[in-house]
């Protein structure tokens, strides 16, 4: 099973979303902020708030706002693999329904823009121009890790499991199957030699909410990237968060907290000197309580790639 | 793919192993259970990081030493594994052919029970319900259901579905819809996708656990075998599950040595 044209076909961003401008331009509301909730969450036995179960992925909306203009496709173009090129349109197919939030994920800054440096901009016009390419590939289509936050934004295919243990929460992804240990004993981070796809978490209670700080990444994986971009689409028109490189000075710094017994809103800030001018931040719902009968099935990516990675490399793995 | 057995049957299956739990605190004949941490809920404490310390994952059987290969006693008990004529053909034909087929060279999800004794140390997350496994090589992962509930049908996993229960202070493990695509060792020993594995979980004493498993395949042996080994604790502080990323080596040896781009 090949999971290479699920991931670029099933979910395709908003590049013809001409309201984005002015809706981003709406202040989220007080509820919205990181421990603004009313909601008290259960305790586990060791005293931490219960944010254990089976989860599945919030709804959807764009990630960002465009830096270029609206994009139209050409007449008759149909997306990627048949799928509609206007992710966000009226009856599209979101993995966790429709988001009913005003504008983008991104709040800081105001015009949920992404802050990059101006070789960043370059780099994703070059990097988007060239999805045929392997060497530029999107890290997921080669089922490399998700990274992080890039993990917790919605997609297809994917659904999450928390165990919560003294000591630590342990996030379980199906996609890819990638697994999140979060230690909360105040234990150093790892020696800044040791790099990581989806960097080293430590993990703290402030009141309900859950703060984990992500250090000592790599440069193999993306930072973001909400579902699959729409082929031909150019990087000034995604609203995905597609291409934006990381630098191994990413500093991510995550909130978790419950707001609703079905819901955990997620908030990260993303610090990377060497890519964007300021820091910046995006917060939505990114985990809807799943079915208590639900589980997480083998999500073998790479073992179903054989056919693209010869298509892409010419290499047959099995010879 | 989404399966959900039904409701019923697992909320059945809940009720009556909660009842078997609750009889099964008793000691296990083997284990010393003096020095050993237990959970919350009165298991042996399973939780961090475990490493097996042998050259089982070369080869089962007792082997020689060669280049790149550390030799080893073997594992199995009786020595040697009972193939069916046709397989242990088959099993001949896979060695000669060890550095390239063998799926950890294409960075493939080892399978059950070859994960627990790859070279690389794993981390066990222990609750009363599931007991997750996070593997360093290749980022597998591993969730083992400790609630009852049955295994699912007609699927086939790389990794098999693994449902747990206690017996005594033995985690037992049954573990069935595996594909036939892993190997059990590089030596080129395996099985088809009518494995069934059981693997016995026993701690020895708060550092050391007894892995003993079950291997039946009528397709595959002439009778059900067992392997056993201990397993290690990790006692470095701080150690954590540092990524052993295969298949992005992969990717880097496949780009650099492809000459038509």
């Amino acid at each position: 099973m090949t999971r290479f044209s699920a991931s670029t076909a099933a979910v395709v961003i908003a590049c013809a979303l001409a309201t984005a401008g002015t809706a981003a331009q709406k202040q989220p509301a007080a509820e919205g902020k990181a421990g603004t909730s009313a909601y008290k969450p259960a305790r586990t036995p060791d005293g931490q708030p219960n944010i254990s179960g089976m989860w599945e992925p919030g709804p959807g909306r764009p990630f960002e706002n465009p830096r270029g203009g609206p994009w139209k496709p050409p007449a008759g173009a149909t997306g990627a693999n048949g799928a509609a090129f206007t992710f966000f349109a009226p009856g599209d197919q979101l993995p966790g329904g429709r988001s009913t939030e005003k504008g983008p994920m991104v709040f800081d800054p105001p015009d949920g823009i992404i802050p990059l440096q101006p070789w960043a901009v370059a780099k994703r016009d070059e990097i988007i121009a060239h999805q045929d390419k392997v060497e530029y590939l999107d890290p997921r289509v080669r089922c490399l890790q998700s990274g992080v936050p890039r993990a917790n934004l919605p997609v297809f295919y994917n659904s999450y499991q928390i165990l919560q243990i003294p000591g630590a929460v342990v996030i379980l992804y199906e996609w890819n199957h990638m697994t999140r240990v979060i230690p909360l004993d105040g234990r150093p981070h790892l020696p800044a030699s040791i790099k990581l796809a989806n960097g080293d978490s430590r993990g703290h209670w402030e009141g309900d909410t859950l703060v984990v700080d992500v250090t000592n990444f790599n440069e193999e994986v993306w930072p973001v990237g909400s579902g699959a971009p729409p082929e031909g689409a150019p990087a000034a028109a995604l609203t995905s968060g597609h291409g934006i490189v990381q630098s191994d000075q990413l500093h991510v710094v995550e909130r978790y907290w419950m707001t609703d017994a079905d819901t955990i809103r997620y908030e990260a800030r993303l610090e990377d000197p060497k890519v964007y001018t300021r820091p910046w931040s995006f917060r939505f719902d990114a985990f809807k309580r799943g079915q208590p009968n639900h589980q997480l099935f083998e999500y073998a990516c790479h073992e179903g790639n054989r056919k693209n990675i010869q298509l892409l490399t010419g290499v047959d793995i099995e010879k | 793919m989404r399966l959900h057995y039904a409701w019923g049957l697992v909320a059945a299956a809940v009720v009556a192993t909660g009842a078997y739990v609750q009889g099964g605190q008793g000691r296990g004949a083997q284990s010393t259970t003096g020095a050993l941490a237990r959970t919350a809920d009165g298991k042996p404490n399973l939780n961090g990081m475990w490493q097996v310390l042998n050259s089982a994952n070369w080869d089962l059987e007792a082997h020689s030493a060669e280049d790149g290969i550390p030799g080893g006693l073997s594992v199995v008990e009786g020595g040697t594994i009972p193939y069916l004529p046709a397989a242990l053909a088959k099993r001949n034909e896979n060695r000669a052919q060890r550095k390239t087929a063998d799926p950890l060279s294409k960075c493939y999800i080892p399978g059950v029970p070859r994960v627990t004794y790859v070279p690389y140390p794993f981390q066990i997350i222990q609750t009363p319900k599931y007991i997750a496994v996070s593997y360093e090589f290749a980022h597998t992962q591993r969730i083992i259901y400790v609630d009852g509930s049955p295994h699912v049908e007609a699927l086939d996993f790389w990794m098999g579905d693994s449902r747990g229960r206690w017996e005594n202070d033995t985690l037992v493990v049954d573990s069935t819809d595996f594909n036939d695509q892993t190997w059990l060792d590089n030596a080129g020993n395996f099985h088809s996708d009518k494995l069934h594995v059981v693997e016995r979980i026993t701690p020895i004493d708060a550092t050391h656990l007894n892995y003993e498993v079950t291997l039946e395949d009528p397709q595959t042996f002439s009778r059900p075998w067992k392997i056993s080994m201990p397993i290690y604790k990790r006692l470095e502080p701080n150690l954590q599950v540092i990524d052993y990323d295969c298949v992005s080596y992969f990717w880097r040896r496949t780009i650099k040595s492809d000459s038509t781009r």
